[in-house]
């Protein structure tokens, strides 16, 4: 029985080489293969990591990606990117603005994913930034109506997701960090999504993270995805009594680990909001995995959490005689 | 001549060496490189620049960009008793987070915040700085309140401290004050509160200006209200959340259906405001602080002038919608440009 899987959202921090080499290329000092052959060679070492700590399905670490919105729409047609505008704190990110019809120039993550998957025997997810957070996460000089730019996203995006699934990928995640940007854009949100997810034989997973999800709640089960991904515990816990009282007709990837945090959460810890998560949902439906991309941290933080994670969650399947 | 302001913020970092300073210097501090009084130095260097760009614009009322802001909540509420900062929740509907209050007991004041920032700013400026800080209300209703378990006992006691620090900044010299209540376009409801938390401020406002400034939405439901609120001078975002969204969203039309400067033109603030004018100067917030798209500034001209004997144009200022730091330091430049020349082409009609 396939019961508390691990798996992880996306991003792992870039070690060090790699950031020296990012900021070479930025200045013309290192050439684009150059840059590709480490990148090549970090996202290797993420797939042996996880692989050596036993987790069962795994990210690329999106090792290649600065900003999510931003990898993508460089590879679509009819953006720009704009100067660094804030996020929080000393974060910034480069913003795409759409300024001419939106276009998909060819395919946008599905060369990562190939490369990844040929590294390892166990599942690798595909993985597509959502309609709806690229729309909400870039200016729009063309369309004019949030809907339109939105639509025309989610139309390309579909595209990508078939070329994943085409490429051999068993589970495409779309990622929606925006999706509770504005409650009255819920149900734009699910026809987008639904539209980049039509159709597909593989598994889909939405995943979304710090927003208000008590204000959402009543959209989870319409949104058209297989699996929800949560971020769990950085919001305390405290949507499990309404999950009992609602139950979640999907299958849930639980996010047990902070990834905003320095604090390394001991595998007591993890456990215990593991045991927490199977009070509400099946095992075969309960996926474990941070919070969110771990990006932030440092690859030590970043190694550490996950490897705490997976042990906690090898723990709790013995103990309930699940493996 | 139609005058011109900015609401608040100002991009912080642009992309230039030299204008990405400030964020250098705080990966320094947060690697131990450089202390606190550094930064400061840099933070001051960041804002002699942002003053200088709205100076060479030609902006008649300016601010500091609330450069040294870690957010619009944490960084006055966090400085009073009883207030802890917690994790990170988003602002708004905006990609951006701010370090969230916890109230764990009864809120006061302890000293000023952000006096020596606004005579830094004042000293460096060619024209006078408003002061600006987030109203009571809305610190209210976006922090944690673990205490009162009321949102209007919470918020008329950060009134009476935003209230001491609106005295200690009139005391510093401070002739413009802004009081920003975001929450009134989404809670408009919160309005009498308001009204009950702008008393308390307007008593240590002596003989400077006091606006109330509104963005983030529409406030057409209670624009006939709003004009008495204890405030000389309100504030208005004429860009965002457009009378034209419901109609899309209910429609959901794949053609597009507005274009440029129809969304300002869609507010649904505007109907209202043409219909009822003010008696009050207003802030007519006509530049999308949150699109780069740019705007004609001849039509910008065109709408203001719709409202010539409706409104005091002479008392009153065009502005962007809200702070500037949703655009990249570049694009905002570039539309305080379409706002200086709108309210030049306003001011010959008016």
């Amino acid at each position: 029985m396939n019961a508390l899987l691990t798996t992880s959202v996306g991003s792992f921090p870039k070690p060090e080489y790699l950031t020296r080499a990012r900021t070479k290329a930025s200045k013309g000092e290192l050439s684009p293969d150059g840059l590709r052959t480490l990148e090549e060679k970090a996202t290797s070492e993420w797939i042996r990591f996880q692989e050596e700590i036993g987790i069962d399905i795994l990210v690329d670490g999106e090792q290649y990606r600065g900003d999510m919105a931003t990898y993508f729409a460089e590879n679509i047609d009819g953006t720009e990117i704009s100067g660094l505008v804030r996020s929080y704190g000393n974060r910034y990110y480069k913003k795409p603005i759409i300024v001419d019809e939106l276009r998909r120039r060819g395919p946008i993550s599905v060369d990562w994913f190939t490369f990844a998957q040929a590294q390892t025997k166990r599942p690798v997810k595909g993985m597509i930034t959502g309609p709806y957070t690229m729309m909400d996460w870039s200016f729009d000089e063309y369309y004019g109506s949030r809907a339109d730019a939105c639509f025309a996203f989610a139309k390309l995006l579909h595209d990508e997701a078939v070329a994943l699934e085409a490429a051999g990928a068993k589970v495409v995640q779309v990622d929606e960090p925006a999706l509770s940007t504005r409650f009255d854009e819920l149900p734009l949100l699910v026809r987008a999504v639904g539209i980049v997810t039509k159709g597909l034989k593989a598994k889909t997973v939405l995943h979304t993270c710090y927003g208000n999800y008590n204000e959402i709640f009543d959209y989870f089960n319409k949104l058209p995805v297989d699996q929800l991904d949560l971020e769990m515990s950085n919001s305390g816990l405290d949507l499990l009594d309404r999950f009992k009282r609602e139950p979640l007709k999907k299958e849930i990837a639980f996010g047990v680990v902070d990834v905003h945090s320095h604090v390394i959460e001991p595998e007591s810890l993890i456990r215990e909001r593991i045991e927490k998560a199977l009070t509400i949902f099946s095992p075969s439906k309960l996926f474990i995995d941070p919070d969110c991309g771990l990006k932030t941290r440092s690859v030590d933080e970043a190694r550490i959490k996950l490897r705490n994670m997976v042990v906690a969650a090898h723990a709790v399947r013995t103990a309930h005689g699940l493996t | 001549m139609v005058r011109t302001t900015v609401v608040g913020t100002y991009p912080r970092i642009g992309e230039t060496s030299e204008e990405q300073a400030l964020r250098r210097g705080i990966a320094r501090l947060d690697r131990g490189e450089i202390v606190e009084a550094e930064l400061q130095a840099i933070e001051r260097d960041t804002v002699r620049q942002v003053l200088r760009e709205q100076n060479e614009i030609g902006i008649d009322l300016v601010t500091d960009g609330q450069i040294s802001w870690y957010d619009s909540q944490s960084h006055f509420a966090g400085k009073l008793v009883s207030v802890e900062t917690n994790g990170l929740v988003r602002y708004f509907d905006t990609n951006t987070y701010y370090r969230q209050p916890v109230v764990r007991g009864a809120v006061a004041w302890k000293g000023p915040v952000l006096a020596d920032d606004w005579k830094f700013a004042q000293a460096n400026s060619k024209v006078p700085v408003k002061a600006v800080l987030t109203g009571p209300v809305t610190l209210a209703s976006l922090a944690l309140d673990k205490h009162y378990r009321s949102k209007k006992a919470l918020a008329l006691d950060l009134a009476t401290a935003v209230g001491e620090e609106v005295g200690s900044l009139v005391q510093a010299g401070a002739s413009n004050v802004q009081i920003d209540e975001p929450i009134l376009t989404r809670y408009p409801g919160d309005l009498t509160l308001v009204s009950e938390a702008l008393e308390r401020i307007r008593s240590h406002k002596a003989r400077s200006t006091l606006t109330l400034f509104t963005f983030f939405g529409d406030v057409a439901a209670i624009y006939k209200d709003l004009g008495d609120a204890p405030a000389d001078i309100l504030g208005l975002d004429l860009v965002q959340r457009s009378a034209t969204w419901p109609v899309l969203a209910k429609h959901g039309s794949t053609k597009p259906l507005v274009l440029g400067l129809d969304l300002v033109q869609g507010s649904a603030t505007w109907p209202v405001l043409a219909k009822h004018g003010s008696t009050k100067p207003l802030v007519l917030g006509l530049i999308d602080a949150r699109n780069t798209r740019e705007e004609d500034p001849a039509a910008i001209a065109k709408k203001a002038l719709e409202l010539k004997g409706a409104v005091d144009l002479k008392a009153s200022y065009l502005s962007p919608s809200n702070g500037l730091e949703f655009l990249p330091r570049d694009r905002a430049r570039r539309k305080l440009q379409i706002l200086r020349t709108a309210a030049q082409k306003a001011g010959v009609g008016a």
